[in-house]
Formats: C-alpha cells, sequence, structure tokens
C-alpha cells in the first residue's frame, strides 16, 4: 500500500494519505461531483484500515469552505471511521478559523452524530 | 372433518420432516422474512439516521447562507458606496479638467461649464419629443446622461493643448505680443528719415517752404498709411483683394537696418534665420514675409492622422508669422495655420478622450465630444461627417456650443450679442445645414433659450424673440 496525495485546486482541498497514520484535508470543498472526487480516499482509508492500519490513526481535518454535498460525504467519511474505531485507535481534529461559524457548527454537528468518536475541535 | 383435521398436522409434520430435509424453504422464508425485518429496520435507522444528517446539513446550510447574504450585502453596500465616490471622483477630474481649461484662457470663459448644462436641457426635451429625428433618440436612464454630460463637459478638453497666442490671437500681428507697436516703430523711424530727408533738401538749398509742404503731405500720407495697416490689424471686417493691394504697397515702404538682427536670439529662432542675409545696413520693407517667419511642422504623424480619419488639410508649415502674410488674413485674425491649430483643438479631444478606459456605459463620449464641430453635409472637422454619421447629442452639443458662445458676455475680444441677434445667427447655420433644424426648432419652441437666457444672460441682452418665423 503507498501513500496517496491530492492536489489543491481552485475547489477542492489537497489530500494526503499517509500510511505511517495521518491522514489531512486542507481547504475547500466544493467538488463538481463530490462523491467520485472524495472515492479514492475512502477507497484508500478503508483498504488502510483493513490492511494496514498503524496502532494510531491521526487525522487533521481543516476545511475552511464546503458545499452540502461535502458536509455529506464528511458524514459518511466519519461512518467508514467508526466502523473501524473498536479496532483502531482514531484521533480526529476538526480544525478551524476562530471566525468561521459555518466550519465550527459543523465540527459540532459531527461530535454529536458521532459519539464513540474522538472528535477534536482545534481552533486556530 | 375429523380426517382432514388429524390430516392437516400429518401433513403439516410430513412436511416439517419433509421441509427439514427436502423444502428448507420454509424456515429459509421466516429466516429471510426475520432477516429483511432485521436489515430493514437497519436500513429504516439508516435512513432516519441519514434524514437527520440531511436535516442537520440543511439547517447548516441555510444559516450559512444567511451570512454569506449578510455578508454580500454588506459587501455590496460597500462596492456601491465606493462607486459612489469613485463616480465622484471622476466627476471631480471632468469639472477640474474643464475649468482648467476655462481658467486658462478669458478666451473661452465659462464656456466649458455652460454647454454641458445647455446640452442636457436639451437632450432632455430632445429624449420627450417624439417627432422627426427624436423617434428613436432618448436618453432616459442616468447612466445615458452621464455619458452626455461627460461628453460635454470633455468637449473641449483638446483646448489645453492650444497655445495661448492662438486661442487668445486677437489681432492679426499678434505672436506672443502684437507686433503692430514693433511695425509702429518701423514707421516712426520712417518718419524721422521723411524729417531727415527734409532738412537735406533745405541743406541742398531746396526751398524751404516747398520742402515742408512735401515734408506735411509725406508725414500725412505715412500716418494715414499706419492707420490702415492698424485697422487691418484688428481683422473687424473682411479684406477684399483691392484692400490687401494697399496693403503691400504699403508694405512695399523701405527703412534702413543698421544693425545686426540675428543676434540676442534663442537657438530655435537662430536656426530659422541662418538662411536670411545679415550683412548691414539693409534695406528693409516696411511689412516683410520672412524665413523666420515659417515656423517648420515637426514630428506630425500623418499616419495616425488618416487612421483616426481626419480628414481637415494640414498645412504645410506649423505656424506663418509673416507679417505681410498675418496682415492679409481675409477673416478674423487667424491665418490659416493658426485657425488650423484651434480646430486641432477637436482632433486633441477624440485622441484625449479615445484613450480613456472608458466602460461600456461611456463608451460614446469620444465620439459625442468629438464631433460638435461637424456640419450635416460634410464641411464642419475634423471628420467631414455628414448628417448619417453625426449623432444626435453631437448635434445637440454643436448648437450649445454656438449658442453659449454668441451669447457669453464674459470674452474680451466681443461684445455678448443679443437673444434675438444670437438666434438670428443661429437660424443662418441652420439654413447653410451647419446645425439641425430639428434641433433648433426644439431649442426655441421647448423655450430652452429663454430659460438659458434667463439664467445667464445679462437683462440689456434679453430681448423678445420672434420663434414663429424660424419654426416654419
Amino acid at each position: 500500500m503507498e501513500n496517496l496525495t491530492i492536489e489543491a485546486t481552485k475547489y477542492t482541498p489537497v489530500i494526503n494519505l499517509d500510511i505511517n497514520g495521518t491522514i489531512s484535508m486542507v481547504g475547500k470543498s466544493y467538488p463538481e461531483n463530490t462523491f467520485e472526487f472524495y472515492e479514492p480516499l475512502m477507497q484508500w482509508v478503508e483498504k488502510y484500515f483493513k490492511s494496514s492500519a498503524q496502532d494510531v490513526t491521526t487525522i487533521n481535518l481543516e476545511i475552511t469552505y464546503f458545499n452540502s454535498s461535502s458536509s455529506k460525504l464528511f458524514f459518511d467519511f466519519f461512518d467508514l471511521l467508526e466502523e473501524n474505531n473498536n479496532e483502531n485507535t482514531i484521533e480526529i481534529n476538526w480544525i478551524f478559523d476562530e471566525e468561521n461559524e459555518s466550519a465550527q457548527e459543523a465540527g459540532e454537528d459531527f461530535i454529536e452524530d458521532f459519539e464513540d468518536l474522538d472528535i477534536t475541535l482545534v481552533t486556530k | 372433518m375429523s380426517e382432514s383435521r388429524s390430516e392437516i398436522p400429518r401433513r403439516k409434520n410430513k412436511r416439517r420432516e419433509e421441509g427439514e430435509r427436502r423444502e428448507p424453504s420454509e424456515s429459509k422464508l421466516i429466516l429471510d422474512i426475520e432477516n429483511l425485518k432485521g436489515e430493514f429496520s437497519k436500513t429504516t435507522d439508516r435512513l432516519i439516521k441519514d434524514l437527520r444528517r440531511h436535516d442537520k446539513i440543511m439547517a447548516r446550510t441555510d444559516r450559512d447562507q444567511m451570512r454569506e447574504l449578510k455578508k454580500l450585502e454588506l459587501r455590496l453596500e460597500e462596492v456601491e458606496s465606493l462607486q459612489e465616490s469613485q463616480k465622484k471622483l471622476l466627476d471631480s477630474f471632468i469639472k477640474l479638467i474643464a475649468s482648467a481649461i476655462d481658467a486658462k484662457s478669458k478666451y473661452t470663459g465659462g464656456h466649458c461649464k455652460r454647454v454641458p448644462e445647455l446640452s442636457l436641457m436639451m437632450a432632455d426635451a430632445a429624449s420627450t419629443a417624439t417627432n422627426g429625428i427624436f423617434e428613436s433618440f432618448s436618453i432616459d436612464t442616468e447612466d445615458q446622461k452621464r455619458e452626455l454630460s461627460i461628453a460635454a463637459w470633455l468637449h473641449d478638453c483638446g483646448k489645453v493643448t492650444t497655445p495661448e497666442y492662438v486661442v487668445d490671437k486677437a489681432t492679426k500681428l499678434e505672436t506672443i505680443y502684437n507686433r503692430i507697436h514693433e511695425i509702429r516703430t518701423r514707421f516712426e523711424v520712417i518718419h524721422r528719415d521723411l524729417t531727415i530727408e527734409a532738412l537735406n533738401k533745405k541743406l541742398n538749398g531746396n526751398d524751404t517752404k516747398e520742402v515742408d509742404i512735401w515734408l506735411e503731405e509725406e508725414h500725412k500720407k505715412l500716418i494715414k498709411e499706419f492707420e490702415i495697416v492698424a485697422h487691418a490689424n484688428v481683422g473687424a471686417e473682411f479684406m477684399k483683394e483691392d484692400a490687401k493691394d494697399i496693403i503691400k504697397n504699403i508694405a512695399a515702404r523701405t527703412w534702413t537696418r543698421n544693425f545686426n538682427d540675428t543676434i540676442g536670439l534663442a537657438h530655435e529662432e537662430k536656426q530659422r534665420v541662418l538662411k536670411e542675409n545679415s550683412i548691414t545696413p539693409q534695406v528693409e520693407n516696411l511689412l516683410s514675409n520672412k524665413i523666420r517667419h515659417i515656423i517648420p511642422r515637426e514630428y506630425f504623424d500623418y499616419e495616425e492622422y488618416e487612421r483616426m480619419g481626419f480628414k481637415t488639410k494640414v498645412p504645410e508649415h506649423l505656424y506663418n508669422l509673416g507679417e505681410l502674410y498675418n496682415i492679409c488674413t481675409s477673416v478674423g485674425t487667424l491665418s490659416y495655420e493658426e485657425r488650423f491649430k484651434i480646430q486641432e483643438h477637436v482632433q486633441m479631444t477624440i485622441i484625449m478622450l479615445e484613450k480613456l478606459p472608458f466602460p461600456e456605459y461611456l463608451k460614446n463620449v469620444p465620439l459625442f465630444a468629438g464631433a460638435h464641430h461637424e456640419t450635416l453635409i460634410g464641411t464642419g472637422y475634423p471628420r467631414e461627417l455628414t448628417v448619417d454619421d453625426m449623432p444626435i447629442a453631437s448635434r445637440i452639443m454643436a448648437i450649445a456650443d454656438v449658442f453659449e458662445a454668441l451669447t457669453a458676455s464674459d470674452r474680451p475680444y466681443k461684445e455678448p450679442k443679443t437673444l434675438s441677434a444670437s438666434i438670428k445667427i443661429l437660424s443662418f447655420m441652420v439654413k447653410d445645414q451647419h446645425l439641425d433644424s430639428d434641433i433648433f426648432k426644439l431649442f426655441l419652441s421647448s423655450g430652452i433659450y429663454k430659460i438659458y437666457a434667463n439664467k445667464y444672460l445679462k437683462p440689456e441682452q434679453i430681448d423678445e424673440v420672434n420663434i414663429e418665423q424660424y419654426l416654419k
């Protein structure tokens, strides 16, 4: 299994998937076709937990602006993390600028929905 | 019944027995149903979860949208206020340029300020009118008004490039100063020469009385000749050929120059006198055309001139300051070269305005501003447009331009004309198809001439105008 990097574009974030146990996404998320765009990420993460998950997996998410289908996708993403939460230690940091109310509210929604996941809200 | 009753469990048992072995479908069905029930409840749970998430996303999106909207509204307000202040800044710049032209020369006075006012009044009336050429003309939006207003404010902006001596040239011999004084000094010289000649005659034994009579006549003749030259210099009348001949005869008088007239000059003038004879004493004509009087035309881009669509013939020389040449100017005080220089201000207006990156709604400013000296029959300048190519806005500005100039009381070179006399002159220009007849009639029938007169003309200028005679 290999690392995967998806470069940022004007409307999509940079995504770094590292087999050493760090997953990060930074930027905006307005893909034209959200589910298609995130398909490689989902597949990679699924495979990662099946085959080569580290003891601790750290996930840093710093998405400044995102459309509603991205919101939906993040729920799916957290579902996937939750499925693997029992056998793995997963730490999630939801990072946002303190003036970004929208990102803060999204983070709060995730915490509410995924009680078992270790989600930390980190303000910049 | 009993049979059948007993049969049922039997068959049932049998079925069960068989089912355990051969018919697993029964329990599989239940299993499937139970599975399905489990799946269904899972799916329902998932669906409910999904719906809740959807609701959350929707609610969050709504809040986001509201925040974005508020932000956008704030930004819009900011942009609008910036736009407003930019507009104000642009307007002030335009007025600054216009007042610079008005201030540069007292010969234009408040022209640049009054022409836009008059033009906008006429454009409003033209917009309301529906007859003739006004059918398709309307100027309703603020942007259209702005376009016309800016064009009118800047119609003479090219005048910033016109040398003051040309704009203000009030006498024929004027360059930067009125050379009549220089020429009068020559008359003084000749006057003394005559006196000396008389004394010499007396010394040579001529009859004193006869010499005195001769001298008195020669002096009278000379003084008369100066008066003719001085009168011609003012350029108040059209100069016919015979008047020019008289001047030429006077110019042929001679005086003797004993001094080197090629020293004490700046570099440029020195270049021009190189080709002249500097030997002294030199017999000179009273009025002359010399090589030094020709200011060559340099750095003129004829290709650009053609590309801009300018048709006015370009004089060979930039200026011709020849004394005899200038004093023989037929109409007014400007030579052919100077008249071109004056007319060139419209070309400059066009060149300057076309360089400005006007937004789409102001794109006609250079066109409107640059056509106010055109006529309806191709005799105007600089593009010799005809009626079809001359925008109504420019035709309006053309009338405003002339009317303001005629009635203005702040020009030192002329007495302000009365309202009726000014309108009469306009009517002649309409007859010659220099000005648009429909707009002229509208100018009268709408009463704009009167409103303008009451605001800007002196009471003694305002007289009764019988507009009926012009409206026929």
